[in-house]
C-alpha cells in the first residue's frame, strides 16, 4: 500500500464515548479534510446519533452502514434498515437509536459555501477516552497537535483547559482557559464557562472567579 | 423525514458499466460531494479514474455486499463497514463488485475549499438520454449544467455531441472549439467520437494534437 491511500475497518477502529453515544471516529483516524465525517455504533435499544441540532448553514447526510436503526427528525419518527440514507438540514433536530446489536450509522457533514474547517470535537472526544484509560500522554499529544493546528481558536484552548481540569491540573487547566478567553472576542464561550461540568473540578479555585469577571 | 434507501435512488446506467446512484442531487446537498454507486452489466461499481484534475480527497465505504478496489495498482477486497481514504488525488483507482447485492457510498472534495457541484454530475446525467436518442433532454441537463459550470470543457464538449448528432453542425462546431479552447483534452477525445462523425470533415473541427 502507498502512502497515498488507506483502508479502514469501522470494527477495527478504537471507540470513544461522547453524549451516551458510541462514536468512532473516522475523520480522526484517517485525517479526511473535505468533510467531517464519523460513525457511530449501538447494540439494540442504544443511542447512536446524540440528540442535537446543526447551525445555520451546516448539513448531514447519515448512512446506515450495518443492522437497522430509528431515525427520530423534527420528531418524526422512521425506521431505517441498512443501506438507508436520511439528509437532515440545519437547524433541524434529529437522533438515532439501533433497532439491531452492531448497528453502524455513519455521518457526512459539512457548511453550505464553506470549505470543512474542523472544530475539532472529535479529536477532543478520542483524546478524552485516552484520558479516561489512564493514557495521558497520548491524550496529550492530541491535545497539543489540535492546538498546534489552530492557536489562534478560543475553542480548542477552552477544550484543552476542560482536559486539564479533567486530568487533575489545575495549572494547566487555567493557562488554556485564559487564553481560550483571551482568544474569544466574541464572548461566545461565557455559557460554557458557567454550565460545563467538565469544569466542576476547577469551579471553586479562586482563578475560577478571576477568570470569570 | 427526507430520506431514501439506496436501492429507491435513481439508476443511471454509466457506458463503462457501474451504475451511478445520485445522494447529492436527490437531497440537494451543497455542503459536500457524494455518490453511490452499484455495479451494472460489466460488474464494475466504482469508475476507474484518478482525481488529479479535481483535486478531491475520496471516500469510498463499502455499503453492502463485496467490492474488489484497485488502487494505485493494489487490490483489495472489501466487504461491508470497510472503506478506502485516497489522499493522493493522483492516484487511479476503481472498482468491481464480487457480489450481485454490491453498493459503495462514496464522500470527497477539494480540502481547504468550499464545495463546488462537479461539472461531471451534469454529463453523467445526460449521458443515458444522449445514448437513447433522447436529445432535448440530454440538451437540457447539459445547458443547466452551463449556467451552474459556465465554460465546463466537459459539458461544453457533450452539448457538442448533441448538436453534432441532431444535425445542428455550426452549433456543434462552435461549442467544441470552445471546449478545446478550454481544455486542449478535448482535441484529443474529438479526434475519435462516434458522436461527432457528422463535423468531423469540416474545416473548422479541431486538428488531431501535434
Amino acid at each position: 500500500m502507498s502512502e497515498g491511500y488507506e483502508i479502514l475497518t469501522l470494527d477495527e477502529v478504537e471507540t470513544a464515548s461522547h453524549r451516551g453515544s458510541t462514536l468512532i471516529p473516522v475523520r480522526h483516524v484517517l485525517g479526511f479534510r473535505p468533510a467531517g465525517v464519523n460513525a457511530w455504533i449501538a447494540d439494540t435499544g442504544g443511542q447512536l446519533i446524540p440528540p442535537h441540532e446543526e447551525d445555520s448553514g451546516n448539513e448531514e447526510l447519515y448512512a446506515v452502514v450495518r443492522g437497522r436503526a430509528t431515525f427520530t427528525v423534527a420528531e418524526e419518527d422512521a425506521d431505517a434498515p441498512a443501506g438507508t440514507l436520511v439528509f437532515v438540514p440545519p437547524e433541524v433536530s434529529r437522533t438515532a437509536v439501533a433497532a439491531e446489536d452492531g448497528t453502524i450509522v455513519i455521518a457526512v457533514g459539512g457548511t453550505v459555501g464553506e470549505a470543512f474547517n474542523p472544530g475539532g470535537w472529535d479529536s477532543f472526544v478520542v483524546a478524552d477516552g485516552h484520558r479516561q484509560a489512564g493514557r495521558l500522554d497520548e491524550a496529550r499529544a492530541i491535545m497539543a497537535q489540535l492546538i498546534a493546528d489552530k492557536p489562534d481558536y478560543w475553542a480548542t484552548h477552552y477544550n484543552a483547559g476542560c482536559f486539564e481540569s479533567l486530568a487533575g491540573d489545575a495549572d494547566a487547566a487555567f493557562e488554556h482557559l485564559r487564553r481560550a478567553k483571551e482568544l474569544d472576542a466574541e464572548g461566545a464561550s461565557a455559557e460554557y464557562f458557567r454550565g460545563d461540568t467538565d469544569l466542576d473540578n476547577v469551579r471553586d479555585d479562586p482563578r475560577f472567579q478571576e477568570l470569570l469577571g | 423525514m427526507n430520506l431514501a434507501h439506496i436501492d429507491e435512488l435513481d439508476a443511471i446506467e454509466m457506458p463503462d458499466g457501474f451504475v451511478w446512484r445520485p445522494v447529492r442531487r436527490r437531497f440537494g446537498i451543497r455542503a459536500f460531494g457524494t455518490n453511490a454507486y452499484t455495479p451494472g452489466a460489466s460488474g464494475r461499481v466504482v469508475e476507474e479514474h484518478t482525481e488529479g484534475q479535481l483535486g478531491h480527497e475520496e471516500l469510498y465505504l463499502v455499503l453492502r455486499g463485496r467490492v474488489r478496489f484497485t488502487v494505485d495498482g493494489n487490490e483489495h477486497e472489501l466487504g461491508p463497514g470497510q472503506l478506502v481514504f485516497v489522499r493522493d488525488p493522483s492516484l487511479r483507482r476503481g472498482a468491481v463488485a464480487l457480489t450481485d447485492d454490491a453498493a459503495v457510498l462514496a464522500v470527497g472534495g477539494k480540502p481547504g475549499e468550499a464545495h463546488e457541484i462537479s461539472a461531471w454530475e451534469y454529463v453523467f446525467l445526460s449521458t443515458p438520454h444522449l445514448q437513447e436518442g433522447r436529445y432535448d433532454e440530454a440538451r437540457q441537463l447539459l445547458q443547466e449544467g452551463l449556467a451552474a459550470k459556465p465554460g465546463s470543457a466537459p459539458v461544453l464538449y457533450n452539448l457538442a455531441c448533441v448538436e453534432a448528432l441532431v444535425g445542428a453542425g455550426d452549433k456543434a462546431l462552435e461549442l467544441l472549439n470552445e471546449s478545446v479552447a478550454a481544455d486542449e483534452r478535448f482535441r484529443e477525445y474529438a479526434q475519435k467520437d462516434e458522436d461527432l462523425v457528422s463535423i468531423r470533415d469540416d474545416p473548422r473541427f479541431p486538428g488531431a494534437p501535434a
